[in-house]
């Protein structure tokens, strides 16, 4: 009932502290679909698009701040892109994608992972059946756990806004600039969340975005989010993976109306 | 209808069908038996960076049978053939149907009836192949090379023997053939765009389409950056069309009847401008009619936004039933058209407009608010500033928020209907239009 009778969020900017469901869209759009190196390379322009990861930034290009840590691990047991062994036929691996902050690392197959230099393949070539052809998949990309509780990112927040669960999703082709909703909202008054809002919209530049974090919960609050509609590839095809987050808080990000905006 | 290739692979056939259908209604226990086919055979050339990188060819053929004790039902599928795979699907499928609870929206089978005979099956598109394919992706690249520009597109070609029957005497069987050409054309940062479908492979105009796409990309170049904010636009066809594929998926009618659907209360209401009219026309040859729907139900030409006025909702038969609905209408070959004077192309409507921004495509359109249909997404693949009847810069990308009913109540001009088709709408003939009032809520920034 509260939910229903919400305001509408005021436009402005807000802290956020998003919750992992959340955030696993959020890493899903923003960082999965960007460490695709088939993309990098131009493979899907036509398509699902490229990516701002361009080859020439991975070692040194500033994707967030020194708290995100984002790490592919298709080893992890009871997640949806642990498949022993890819569709080459290559092991299923845990590697960096962002380090301290610092993009490090491409989801790859075989045909893709020599064109950057790299000897071996990272293991993400998968197919969604026998009829279709394996093609670079993202892994299970998840945010790795800080040292925060939920009380002590949120009790940080002067005016901001708490986000549950996944809503509206719009990125463009290179997945640089991007707008998300989300299910629940709850805004955040001065350490504590007050009450109820409605019809919240974020957008922002991902690295901007990411650059922004400033703290994200300990191992105790990570959870883990399973998708299973990821579409890429003609023909098409719907890819599965697990994105794993604890709650993260990020500073001063643009907030929109999502009614009659 | 045109007889499927004898060449291998050997499709499905009618007489085929209905054999397997005839052996698993004689071995069914069930109330009701019902058995779809879809056996599709399907060539997919992809190029990118100027050079080919995927070429596949394939054969699926799924055999589905629905089994039901009055209202449970169980479903099962095989891509055997075999009369000892067949009799394990039906085991299957009875055996989920006994486990199943009572499903309070089934039905029956629909009745018998004669489904309409369209030109679904085109032979130049079934004969096709990976040389063809190849012959198509060449011309797009060979072009690009000359300008010194990258390609990234698909060619493709398909052939699908459907079918649907039941045990009440219900059969039906299509023979389909689609052909697909799309083209991104990168000049740096500016991209050119231009796409096709055709159920003949020989009307994708592939050279015609990519100098349009090479075009755009090359008049793409260094492009300014505008003010977010209220502009008059000029959208291309495939523009358009994005927009109203989520229009039209809004007219689903369980949603009407819960009161989520953004028509609510509005059938037979004025929903947009007047001089609009959006019809269902499967024999046109430019569009992807067919003769019956995967539920068994017959495709006929229909009304579905008659001069504004809301006329139609799109049916589930549980619905329909409840709402006293008898002729369920189906809208897979959309046309929507408008009343009055038309302009010739997109280039007449440019030299009448004073002032807009003109949008080639949008991408990643997906609802903000299903209550209002607001939409969001971005502009792509060409955007330009039009001022006194020319294209006088290449702008950034926008970002959108708008309602089609909202943007769609008065439109400032338009040319008749013509092919449309992007990478998230089934093809659709409408027409470039322009409006006076359209969001663009942030710039796109690369």
């Amino acid at each position: 009932m509260e939910k229903v009778k919400a305001p509408a969020v005021e436009a402005g900017q807000y802290d956020l502290v998003l919750d992992p469901e959340h955030l696993s869209l959020t890493i899903h759009e923003s960082c999965g679909h960007p460490s695709e190196l088939d993309r990098a390379l131009g493979y899907e322009a036509n398509y699902a698009g490229t990516s701002f990861l361009t080859t020439e930034k991975r070692g040194n290009f500033r994707y967030g701040s020194r708290y995100v840590n984002l790490v592919a691990d298709n080893t992890e047991p009871e997640t949806l892109a642990a498949t022993g062994f890819d569709d080459d036929g290559v092991q299923c691996q845990r590697w960096d994608i962002v380090r301290d902050g610092i993009f490090v690392g491409y989801c790859t197959n075989r045909e893709v992972a020599p064109k950057i230099g790299e000897s071996r393949s990272r293991g993400s070539n998968r197919a969604d059946g026998w009829e279709n052809i394996p093609i670079v998949r993202i892994a299970n990309i998840g945010l790795e756990p800080g040292s925060a509780t939920v009380e002590q990112l949120i009790a940080d927040v002067k005016w901001g806004i708490y986000i549950e669960g996944h809503g509206s999703y719009s990125i463009d082709q290179r997945r640089y600039n991007f707008q998300f909703g989300g299910d629940a909202f709850w805004l955040i008054e001065n350490g504590r969340r007050t009450h109820m809002l409605r019809d919240v919209i974020y957008h922002g530049i991902t690295p901007e975005f990411w650059n922004s974090c400033d703290g994200v919960g300990d191992r105790s609050f990570r959870r883990r989010y399973g998708f299973i509609t990821c579409g890429k590839g003609q023909p098409g095809q719907s890819g599965w993976m697990t994105h794993a987050a604890s709650p993260a808080r990020f500073r001063r990000v643009h907030v929109i109306r999502g009614e009659g905006s | 209808m045109t007889v499927p290739s004898e060449k291998w692979p050997k499709m499905t056939g009618r007489d085929e069908f209905r054999f397997l259908s005839d052996l698993i209604f004689t071995r069914s226990s069930g109330d009701h038996t019902m058995v779809s086919l879809r056996d599709h055979h399907a060539g997919t050339t992809r190029f990118a960076n100027n050079q080919i990188i995927q070429n596949v060819d394939a054969r699926r053929g799924i055999l589905t049978v629905t089994v039901a004790f009055d209202r449970r039902h169980g479903s099962a599928s095989t891509t055997d053939f075999t009369a000892g795979s067949i009799q394990d699907m039906l085991t299957r499928a009875e055996r989920i149907a006994r486990v199943s609870p009572a499903d309070p929206e089934y039905l029956p089978p629909p009745d018998p009836c004669l489904f309409p005979i369209r030109e679904t099956a085109k032979s130049e598109t079934v004969a096709a192949g990976p040389v063809k394919r190849l012959e198509y992706a060449n011309e797009a690249i060979g072009h690009c090379r000359m300008e010194n520009l990258m390609a990234a597109g698909v060619v493709s070609s398909s052939g699908t023997a459907v079918g649907i029957a039941a045990d009440n005497g219900l059969f039906g069987y299509e023979y389909r053939a689609d052909a697909g050409f799309s083209l991104t054309v990168q000049a740096g940062d500016a991209t050119g765009w231009s796409a096709a479908a055709h159920r003949s492979i020989d009307h994708l105009k592939v050279q015609e389409r990519t100098l349009a796409a090479i075009a755009k990309a090359k008049r793409g170049r260094d492009a300014c950056e505008l003010p977010a904010g209220h502009y008059p636009v000029i959208l291309e066809p495939a523009a358009v069309a994005g927009l109203w594929t989520w229009l039209i998926w809004s007219l689903d009618a369980k949603s009407y009847v819960k009161g989520t659907s953004p028509f609510v209360g509005k059938l037979g209401q004025l929903v947009v401008d007047e001089r609009l009219t959006l019809r269902n026309h499967p024999d046109h040859t430019d569009l992807l009619g067919e003769g019956m729907t995967h539920e068994g139900l017959p495709s006929t030409p229909s009304v579905w936004i008659d001069h504004g006025v809301l006329k139609q909702l799109a049916y589930d038969r549980f619905t329909a039933k409840a709402e006293g609905i008898h002729t369920i209408p189906t809208l897979e070959a959309p046309v929507l058209s408008l009343d009055g004077l038309s302009l010739h192309s997109v280039q007449d409507l440019i030299k009448n407009t004073e002032r807009a921004i003109l949008v080639s495509n949008f991408w990643y359109i997906r609802p903000v608010n299903p209550r209002d249909l607001m939409l969001t997404g971005m502009t792509r693949d060409g955007t330009f500033l039009v001022e006194k009847g020319e294209i006088v810069s290449p702008v950034k990308n926008f970002r959108f928020h708008e309602s089609p009913l909202r943007a769609f109540q008065h439109l400032s001009a338009w040319t008749a209907p013509m092919e449309a088709v992007n990478s998230e709408t089934r093809k659709m003939l409408v027409p470039a239009v322009a409006l006076p009032h359209f969001y663009f809520s942030s710039v796109t920034r690369f």
